[in-house]
């Protein structure tokens, strides 16, 4: 395994970099996808540029409008750390602080996660339901684009070979809104997730549900917005029946394969049961 | 010198200090893999992707072109040498045939691991496929293919013949009778069959396989991760035709063993490396191909049939076990060429008349060998969930079944032998209390709590057995030095050394030095392994520290000047004890996830002389018993095992360790020093079926086979709608 390791020092030249080798160049950033894929031979770049000298890319700080900005290059401990995320959501810090080791999340950053796509990640459900955008940037200028419809396959984003992620922007919380990230671990503490869910539930004055997101990680080649289940909370009081028929729904809205982390059929029916501990733990 | 009674009770109650643990903190040890020679060369093999085929071609024009490749061999230049612990049956390289995806066809000595790798990718085969047999009972069919034709002519090492086999495919089978079988299922009550299967899994050592081999005039230097260095020896002087004499195996530091270490595979053809580069040559195993190609515990399949009287008192057994061995039995070293306890169907109970009959049989999978208590967790598993299943068809607690039928010494048990060794009887007494099973149960009784069970079960381990010997020298200061040829797997072995010589001999410890020798500098030993190192070499120290003693009548140690003593010790009946525990689990009703909220260990150590050691021995076996129990299952599809990595065969972290409550029995003297007895093994075995039965009392699902996954009582209860 040889490759040119490149790490410039500002995004313009980063870019310019990836312009220049194209489908022989590959970005990274904590690089603990990356290396793995590398030395497993899955992956064989000419060139490796690193985003890690690039200063500006791993601030996290709440917006003016009450949202908050995290930088691409933020690590997963920075945001489990962080003041400023735990403010914005305490969800939020328990779908980071969910991931693998203290030793991964002090290197694996927050756009890698996203670029990386991994279907069974837990900060890309808890981003998506909080309706997440991440900024991309190109020789082109700049874009962006929703978390939910970022990947758009196991492992496959819509981003160009040219393009950079800087930044995820998560929007304000409305008023009378909770959140939740449930991770399912049937066998070890240390572990992908046989499912995860992520919700975020919203209650009218009247108690009734003004809106909810539901978002499940790692059954299906990307992570899946439940919307049916959404779609039959929304304005409906959730009563433990209608959570229990709506959660139901969410079978026929997944679509896992059978792994090391349980068959198809037992992810389907987890599916179900974690959808209506999320919606529970949130109407509680 | 101070008296010596008082100073062995003295230094044996104070928690010990590691002698090398200064050494692996500040990561001054060095392991196989930190070893450097100049000039040194890296290996890398090229292996077989098919299950089962026949090398036609074996092309090494592109390889041997690459700059920094100085020599590529195929099993040409090596045939027809093969490896083994007993029955030397797995070729150095395969020159005719490949038997399980990852055997080896090629090897390449390079300048750098990359280019060795890069080389090893460049040698072109071309394979046949032959039809794979992935599973024993198709081996076991007459008309299966032979996978080892030529076995007559196989190196079967330690004396004797191989026993006879009732097929080909067969690599170890026993059969065993005592009683009237027949007699006592007519007697009986009731007659009990069930079948249970245990799945593949790996030791998962922290420290992959390492080796250096170079040529030193005559002699033959080897470096080496294996535990057991003069067992090595005489592997390699067997199969490569070389004197014992010019072979010189240094095994220092040993990063995790769990019953792995003792299969060397890489040595060999190491020297032929080196003899035809006139370098140095290492060989480091990725984790990847540890998992894939070195040497597994046995998945099994086990049917138990036992017939008990109305009172549950077993009156007759029978048991057939089929074990998965793999496309070789190198792995194994017993003479019988299966796992060592592959017998032991119902052990622990009074077994007045059994048939017992077990088998090791190849197939086109990855090799198994020896892994912590080989045959155990396989057999206990069975035993005592079939136990379990009979006490509630009968209606009897389990706990009181086992009081009616647990062996007291005296007793006839499955082997057909009396027992000698814990009383069974006081062993659960003191798990009843120790886990408060009464209070426990009755509370879950009255609370009607659901999802919440407790579940039992026993083990039973032999003391390890052997011979060894060790030399202590006094130095001109005064000092101890106690050589030997063990090497610490991280067991704590010098350190029980240390303590039992400077107890025997009254002084401090840090009068006594251990030093650990390379096989041409100390006597044999038989290596780590079986239990042995605190019976057997704690012996040897403890006969060496008496010899010495009494060289020195009334001297000091500060008056005699240099002086030497060899200690030797053997220990050859068979004891054995005694361990069990109570498990509390709680299963989730919508997912099936079991939490094991509580554990309790009581198990019959003897005299404790490493307290911190033991209790990490006992700890240590627990938790490694619950990951086979609950998770760990080397899976392989199509004869390639598919979890190739770490993260996708799982072990338990910490996060997964319940608390955990061990009572000790140390009244009973064992064989070893000072009436020590061994740990290493007693704990991790009966794990599994603890789980299983804590899970069925929980939940009322019974899983038949290992890991116990929440999947599978999921689907189970689906099933029985339970």
């Amino acid at each position: 395994m040889s490759y040119d390791y490149h790490e410039p020092h500002s995004l313009d030249d980063a870019l310019a970099l990836l312009t220049r080798f194209g489908d022989d160049g590959h970005l990274m950033a904590g690089g603990t996808a990356t290396v793995l894929l590398m030395r497993q031979g899955l992956l064989r770049p000419a060139h490796v540029v690193s985003l890690r000298t690039i200063d500006g890319l791993s601030g996290i700080a709440r917006t003016p409008q009450g949202g908050l900005r995290i930088g691409a290059m933020a690590t997963h401990r920075a945001v489990e750390r962080s003041d400023a995320a735990r403010g914005y959501s305490p969800a939020l810090v328990d779908a980071f602080a969910s991931v693998a080791t203290v030793r991964i999340r002090n290197q694996a950053t927050v756009g890698g996660n996203l670029a990386h796509a991994d279907p069974a990640q837990d900060p890309p459900p808890m981003l998506a339901a909080l309706n997440a955008t991440i900024t991309v940037r190109s020789p082109r200028g700049e874009r962006t684009e929703a978390v939910e419809t970022l990947a758009v396959d196991h492992f496959t984003t819509s981003l160009s070979h040219d393009e950079v992620i800087t930044s995820v922007l998560l929007p304000p919380i409305l008023p009378g809104t909770r959140e939740v990230y449930l991770k399912f671990l049937p066998q070890t503490a240390d572990d992908y997730a046989t499912v995860s869910v992520a919700a975020t539930l919203r209650f009218a004055d009247d108690a009734t549900v003004a809106d909810v997101r539901i978002v499940l990680g790692a059954v299906g080649p990307t992570t899946i917005r439940a919307k049916r289940v959404e779609d039959a909370l929304r304005g409906a009081r959730p009563t433990p029946e209608r959570i229990r028929d709506a959660a139901a729904l969410v079978r026929d809205e997944v679509d896992p394969l059978d792994d090391l982390r349980g068959s198809a059929d037992y992810k389907r029916e987890m599916a179900r049961v974690w959808t209506e501990r999320a919606l529970a733990a949130l109407t509680r | 010198m101070t008296g010596v009674a008082e100073a062995t009770t003295s230094i044996l109650r104070e928690p010990e200090y590691r002698i090398e643990g200064r050494d692996k903190v500040t990561g001054a040890a060095r392991f196989a893999a930190d070893i450097v020679r100049p000039g040194m060369l890296h290996a890398a093999y090229v292996t077989s992707p098919f299950p089962h085929a026949r090398v036609v071609s074996v092309d090494l024009t592109r390889a041997r072109a690459m700059p920094g490749v100085r020599a590529v061999l195929t099993g040409a230049e090596t045939k027809p040498q093969r490896l083994g612990r007993r029955l030397q049956d797995w070729p150095l390289l395969a020159w005719d045939r490949v038997l399980f995806i990852g055997d080896r066809v090629a090897v390449v000595a390079a300048d750098t691991v990359e280019i060795a790798a890069a080389a090893a990718a460049a040698v072109d085969v071309e394979y046949e496929e032959l039809p794979a047999i992935l599973d024993p009972e198709a081996a076991l069919a007459p008309e299966a293919p032979v996978l080892h034709p030529d076995a007559a002519g196989y190196a079967y090492l330690g004396g004797g013949t191989r026993p006879t086999v009732p097929h080909p495919n067969v690599q170890g089978h026993g059969i065993r009778e005592h009683g009237d079988v027949d007699a006592g299922f007519a007697a009986s009550h009731r007659v009990y069959e069930h079948t249970f299967t245990v799945a593949r899994t790996h030791q998962s050592y922290l420290e992959p396989r390492a080796s250096l081999v170079w040529l030193e005039g005559d002699r033959i230097r080897v470096v080496t991760t294996n535990k057991a260095p003069f067992a090595l020896r005489q592997h390699l002087s067997v199969s490569l035709g070389i004197p014992e004499s010019r072979i010189v195996v240094d095994a220092g530091h040993i990063g995790g063993d769990f019953g792995g270490k003792g299969l060397s595979i890489d040595e060999f053809v190491l020297y032929h490396l080196a003899r035809v580069t006139g370098r140095p040559v290492r060989a480091v195993t990725r984790y990847a191909d540890e998992l894939q190609a070195t040497n597994t515990r046995h998945a099994a399949r086990i049917i138990l049939r036992t017939g008990v009287d109305p009172d549950g008192r077993i009156l007759a057994h029978t048991s057939r076990v089929i074990f998965d061995g793999g496309a070789y039995a190198a792995g194994k070293p017993v003479a019988t060429l299966m796992p060592g306890d592959a017998m032991l169907t119902l052990a622990g109970y009074r077994v007045p008349a059994a048939r017992v009959e077990a088998m090791a049989v190849y197939t086109n999978q990855v090799p198994a060998g020896h892994s912590r208590a080989p045959g155990q967790p396989q057999n206990a598993f069975a035993a005592e969930s079939h136990m379990d299943l009979i006490a509630r068809d009968l209606g009897i607690d389990a706990f009181a079944l086992r009081e009616r039928n647990v062996v007291r010494p005296g007793d006839v048990d499955v082997t057909g032998q009396p027992w000698h060794g814990t009383d069974g009887a006081a062993l659960l007494a003191k798990l009843r209390s120790a886990s408060r099973y009464d209070d426990r149960t009755a509370n879950i009784r009255s609370v009607g709590a659901k999802g919440i069970g407790v579940g039992i079960a026993l083990g039973v381990r032999h003391v390890g057995r052997g011979r060894a010997s060790m030399v202590l020298r006094v130095t001109a200061s005064g000092h101890v030095e106690l050589h030997t040829g063990v090497s610490d797997q991280g067991g704590g072995a010098h350190t029980v050394f240390q303590r039992i010589v400077a107890s025997e001999l009254g002084v401090p410890l840090e009068q006594v030095a251990v030093i650990r020798g390379t096989t041409d500098a100390v006597p044999n030993d038989p290596g780590v392994g079986g239990s042995r190192v605190t019976p057997v070499q704690g012996s040897a120290a403890l006969a060496a520290a008496r010899a010495l003693k009494k060289r020195l009548g009334d001297r000091e140690l500060e008056e005699v000047g240099a002086l030497e003593v060899i200690g030797e010790a053997a220990q050859e009946t068979h004891e054995a004890s005694m361990y069990a525990y109570a498990l509390v689990a709680e299963v989730d009703p919508d997912t099936c996830k079991v939490r094991i909220r509580q554990a309790t260990l009581v198990a019959d150590v003897g005299t404790v002389i490493n307290p911190v050691a033991l209790r990490g021995q006992l700890e240590g076996g627990f938790v490694f018993g619950l990951g086979q129990a609950v998770m760990e299952d080397l899976r392989v599809e199509d004869g390639r095992v598919v979890t190739a990595n770490l993260g996708d065969y799982k072990i338990p972290t910490i996060a997964d360790v319940p608390p955990l409550t061990v009572e000790l029995l140390t009244e009973d003297p064992g064989p070893g020093p000072f009436g020590a007895k061994s740990a290493g093994e007693l704990a991790n075995p009966a794990v599994g079926a603890a789980v299983a039965n804590a899970v069925h009392a929980a939940c009322g699902v019974r899983v038949m086979s290992l890991p116990v996954t929440a999947e599978k009582i999921w689907r189970e209860s689906r099933r029985s709608g339970s």
